[in-house]
C-alpha cells in the first residue's frame, strides 16, 4: 500500500462518520427550514405553546395588571368625567326608569293583592277608616306598603335661619348650613312669588319630603322618607303642634340641650299611626 | 355656643366670596365666579374666651343694595358691605345705601371694607385709608391682609 493510499483509507476511516452527521444535519436543517416556510405545519408546533403562554397569561391578567389597570382607570375617569357621565348617563336613565317601572309594577301587585283581599278583617277594618277619615282606601293602602319615618329634624329662626334645636337618625352633613339653605329656599319661593301670607309647607328632594311646619318665632323643618301621604302629614302637623307647646311651655328656645332633649325623646318615639 | 347670622353686600366683583373663602378655608382664586342667589359658609371665632359661630350669607353682588331680596337679609345681626378699592363706583354711594341697611334692619352692626387693598400702589396706603375714611378698614382677600381681624371685629361687636 501506498503512502497515498494509506492516506486515502485513513481519510475514509475518518471522515466517514462526520460526514454522515454532516448529512444528517443539512437534512435537519431542510425539515426545519420547510416546517418554517409551510405556516401551518409551524402552527401545528407553535399554536399550543402560544395558547399555553396565553393561557397562563389570561389567569394571570387580575393579578399582574388589575392594579396598573384599576389606577389608569381611575386616572382616566378623574380626567374627563363629563365624558364618563355623559356615557353612563343614557345607560343609567334606562337603569332607573327599568328599576323604577319593576318597583312600580310591585307596587301594583301588592296594592291589588291587598285591595281584593276585601273581605278579610283588615279590609273591612280599612273600608271602615276610610268611610270615617274621609281618606281615599287607595291612599289608606299605600301608606300601609312604605313606612313613613322622621329621618331628622330642624328647630330653626324664622328670618334669621340659624338652628335653635335638631334632631337626628343618622349623622349629616353640616346642620347650620342645611338651616341657612332652607331658610333662603324658604324666603326666596315665598318672596318670588309675592305671597307674604303664604308659607312654603314642602320640599321634595331625593327619596326625603321635607315638611316645613310654621310658628311664630321658628320653623319645624321634619325630613321624613317612605310613603308621606296626606293622612300622615296631618298627623306630623298635630304632633309638631304638640312638641311646640311644650317647647313655649318649658321654655326651651333658649336652651339647646334641653330642647334636642326633647326632641330626641318625642320624635324617636314618633309612630304613625299605619306602623 | 351662640350663632350669628353675617350677610356681605355689596357690588358686582368687589370680592365678596373671595373673602369669605380667604376666611373660611384659607384659598384664594383668581377666577371670577359669580355667585347667583345666596351662598351660606360658616366659621367659628373665639373672642373673649367665648366662641361665636358666625353663619355668614354671601349674597350676589348688586349696583343697589335695594336689589337684595328683603327675605335673606331677614334676621341679621350683622352687615358686612364691602367695595373694591381700586373703583370708585363700588362705594360712591356708600353712605345712602348703609343708612338703609339701618332703617331697615335694627340697626344692627355694620362693617364697611375696602378689598383689594393689594393693589394699591406700595405706600400709598395709608393715604388711600385718609381718602377713604368712610372705611372701616381696607383688606386683602388675595393675600389674606386684615381678613382675619375683620371677622374677629364683627363677632366681637356681637359677642
Amino acid at each position: 500500500m501506498t503512502e497515498d493510499e494509506k492516506l486515502a483509507l485513513l481519510k475514509t476511516i475518518l471522515l466517514t462518520d462526520d460526514r454522515e452527521y454532516a448529512e444528517s444535519i443539512t437534512h435537519k436543517i431542510n425539515v426545519l427550514e420547510e416546517i418554517l416556510r409551510e405556516r401551518h405545519r409551524l402552527s401545528e408546533k407553535v399554536s399550543p405553546i402560544i395558547k399555553e403562554q396565553l393561557d397562563e397569561f389570561t389567569k394571570n391578567i387580575p393579578q399582574n395588571l388589575g392594579p396598573a389597570i384599576t389606577e389608569s382607570l381611575k386616572i382616566q375617569i378623574e380626567n374627563s368625567k363629563d365624558e364618563v357621565v355623559e356615557a353612563l348617563y343614557p345607560i343609567l336613565g334606562k337603569m332607573i326608569k327599568k328599576y323604577i317601572s319593576q318597583e312600580i309594577k310591585v307596587l301594583s301587585e301588592q296594592v291589588n293583592k291587598t285591595a281584593k283581599d276585601t273581605f278579610s278583617m283588615q279590609g273591612i277594618k280599612r273600608k271602615m277608616k276610610s268611610i270615617f277619615t274621609g281618606v281615599s282606601e287607595n291612599e289608606i293602602i299605600i301608606s300601609d306598603l312604605g313606612n313613613a319615618k322622621v329621618e331628622q329634624v330642624f328647630i330653626i329662626e324664622k328670618g334669621s335661619g340659624i338652628l335653635i334645636g335638631s334632631f337626628h337618625l343618622k349623622e349629616t352633613v353640616d346642620e347650620d348650613m342645611i338651616s341657612g339653605m332652607l331658610t333662603a329656599i324658604k324666603g326666596f319661593v315665598e318672596d318670588a312669588f309675592k305671597q307674604s301670607n303664604h308659607d312654603l309647607q314642602s320640599i321634595e328632594y331625593d327619596l326625603y319630603e321635607i315638611h316645613l311646619h310654621n310658628f311664630h318665632k321658628y320653623y319645624i323643618a321634619t325630613a321624613v322618607s317612605g310613603t308621606f301621604t296626606e293622612t300622615l302629614e296631618n298627623e306630623l302637623e298635630n304632633f309638631n303642634l304638640e312638641v311646640s307647646q311644650e317647647i313655649n311651655k318649658k321654655n326651651l328656645l333658649d336652651s339647646r340641650e334641653a330642647l334636642e332633649e326633647l326632641l330626641l325623646t318625642r320624635y324617636s318615639a314618633l309612630k304613625f299611626s299605619n306602623q | 355656643m351662640i350663632s350669628k347670622k353675617i350677610v356681605i353686600v355689596g357690588h358686582f366683583g368687589v370680592g365678596k366670596t373671595s373673602l369669605i373663602r380667604r376666611f373660611v378655608e384659607d384659598v384664594f382664586s383668581a377666577d371670577y365666579k359669580v355667585t347667583i342667589g345666596v351662598h351660606i359658609l360658616k366659621k367659628t371665632v373665639h373672642v373673649n374666651d367665648k366662641e361665636v359661630n358666625l353663619i355668614l350669607w354671601d349674597t350676589e353682588g348688586t349696583d343697589d343694595i335695594e336689589e337684595i331680596r328683603k327675605a335673606y337679609l331677614l334676621g341679621t345681626h350683622g352687615f358686612i358691605f364691602v367695595c373694591d378699592v381700586t373703583r370708585p363706583v363700588t362705594y360712591q354711594n356708600i353712605e345712602s345705601q348703609t343708612q338703609y341697611l339701618k332703617d331697615n334692619f335694627n340697626k344692627v352692626p355694620i362693617i364697611s371694607i375696602g378689598n383689594k387693598s393689594d393693589l394699591l400702589p406700595k405706600g400709598s396706603i395709608s393715604e388711600k385709608k385718609e381718602e377713604l375714611e368712610f372705611l372701616d378698614m381696607l383688606v386683602s382677600a388675595k393675600e389674606g391682609n386684615n381678613v382675619q381681624r375683620l371677622f374677629e371685629k364683627i363677632a366681637k361687636l356681637l359677642s
